[in-house]
């Protein structure tokens, strides 16, 4: 119950902030789409003014079943918002609800100005979206570098094995000097 | 002979009911708000507000709050519907409305009230995109009437919110229970000098339909996908069924 609420909700405030989202969708009032989500199936049907509507519904017009990969390309910012969902049904209804969820944005600004004023929201904003900014550029770094290190420097340092060997190498050849040491010292002294 | 129904532990007359729960409510209205954030540490406005979350309204819809009393559920359900909807404040208790409907008064809104039985509410067929009946259908002496009344007057595809007291989880019983006929009717003694109505309280929500009793009760009257879900341990749950 409170995953439907939750996308019902949250889908309509999408829909709500987005201009002309509600009017492409009211080309298809009446008609219903089921999120079949892994563990609840959310059904809701087109309302009047565009918006989603959680319906009792036996056969839906459309079917969609996310994916983890459609759910790790949110928000959708353009591309194509059902690449990667399992989809069935009406294909005027899908192409629809593609080209929607494709263009909704959450203004985020509009609904933080009414709980903290106008100014302080536009801050706060841009602080949160600098601050993603510098995380997916401090990300994006670290990909870098570690795709950098392992393509090139990898192969210039000394893995663990090399090490072993040389350190043995070494105690070897401090070996063989402290034996000849003893031998050139031997030969130095006078013959008996 | 008339028939009998439960008024908190005592039987009476079906025909009494009506008239001792309006008693019980005449004498805590003016209390009634203050107590309910005592006797649930505020967490009856979560409640609602979760209700509310629950109902899917947008701006221009129609909503009936049935057994409305201080109106609590009609003003966060005006935010939702702003200007261009809709919501009729009703409870069969006139010293409740009259609270519910001044307090929006002292905060500039003049939504409708209406003094009505929610056994026999008086309004058309298929009218309301969404009915709610919070802490009110414990109350109602014909359960069953009452849900029907509310399908009655919903359009096809609204929704209808029950909120209300319903069974606690097992292990906590006991807690409740000590809470529920010990201090609850103490706070009621001292705050609202009214001790009975709060033992009256306590009493009515042990004989008030479970969780899946309730759900099965909304099947019976016509509801379908009727979902309930348990909130802070199943002190109450909130109901929610479809008219199609």
């Amino acid at each position: 119950m409170i995953a439907a609420g939750l996308i019902e909700r949250g889908l309509n405030h999408l829909v709500q902030q987005t201009p002309g989202a509600a009017a492409t969708l009211r080309r298809h009032t009446g008609m219903s789409v089921r999120f079949d989500l892994a563990l609840a199936q959310v059904d809701l049907r087109i309302a009047d003014d565009g918006c989603f509507s959680e319906a009792a519904i036996d056969t839906p017009d459309a079917t969609i079943r996310p994916t983890p990969a459609l759910l790790a390309r949110l928000p959708f910012l353009g591309r194509e918002a059902l690449r990667d969902a399992d989809y069935q049904g009406d294909a005027a209804l899908l192409a629809t609800l593609d080209r929607v969820f494709r263009q909704l944005d959450w203004d985020v600004e509009a609904d933080l100005a009414p709980l903290v004023g106008d100014a302080a929201a536009h801050r706060l904003h841009r602080l949160g979206r600098d601050a993603r900014d510098g995380l997916a550029r401090a990300l994006s770094g670290m990909g870098h570098s570690a795709g950098e290190y392992l393509v090139e420097e990898v192969e210039l340092m000394a893995r663990e094995i090399d090490v072993a060997r040389f350190n043995h190498g070494v105690d070897e050849l401090a070996d063989a000097v402290a034996r000849l040491e003893a031998r050139v010292h031997r030969l130095e002294q006078p013959a008996a | 002979m008339d028939k009998t129904t439960h008024f908190g532990y005592q039987e009476v007359a079906e025909s009494e009911k009506a008239a001792k729960v309006a008693e019980v409510f005449h004498s805590v209205a003016t209390r009634y708000d203050l107590m309910n954030d005592l006797m649930s540490a505020g967490l009856h406005r979560l409640w609602k507000r979760f209700a509310v979350a629950q109902a899917g309204l947008r701006p221009g819809m129609k909503v009936l709050d049935v057994a409305g009393g201080t109106a609590d559920l009609t003003r966060l359900f005006l935010k939702e519907v702003g200007d261009s909807g809709t919501v009729l404040l009703t409870d069969i208790n006139f010293s409740m409305l009259r609270e519910g409907r001044d307090r929006m008064l002292n905060e500039g809104r003049t939504p409708p009230a209406v003094q009505c039985d929610g056994e026999r509410l008086p309004f058309p067929d298929n009218h309301f995109d969404c009915v709610s009946v919070a802490f009110g259908l414990r109350n109602m002496t014909h359960k069953d009437q009452a849900l029907a009344e509310m399908r009655r007057v919903l359009k096809p595809g609204g929704r209808l919110l029950v909120l209300e007291f319903s069974r606690v989880w097992k292990p906590l019983e006991p807690a409740y229970d000590l809470y529920s006929f010990k201090l609850l009717p103490l706070i009621g003694e001292v705050v609202a000098q009214d001790r009975d109505s709060y033992q009256y309280l306590a009493e009515s929500i042990r004989m008030h339909p479970g969780q899946e009793e309730l759900k099965a009760m909304m099947e019976a009257a016509g509801f379908v996908r009727v979902r309930y879900h348990n909130l802070t341990a199943g002190v109450v749950a909130l109901h929610k069924g479809f008219k199609i």
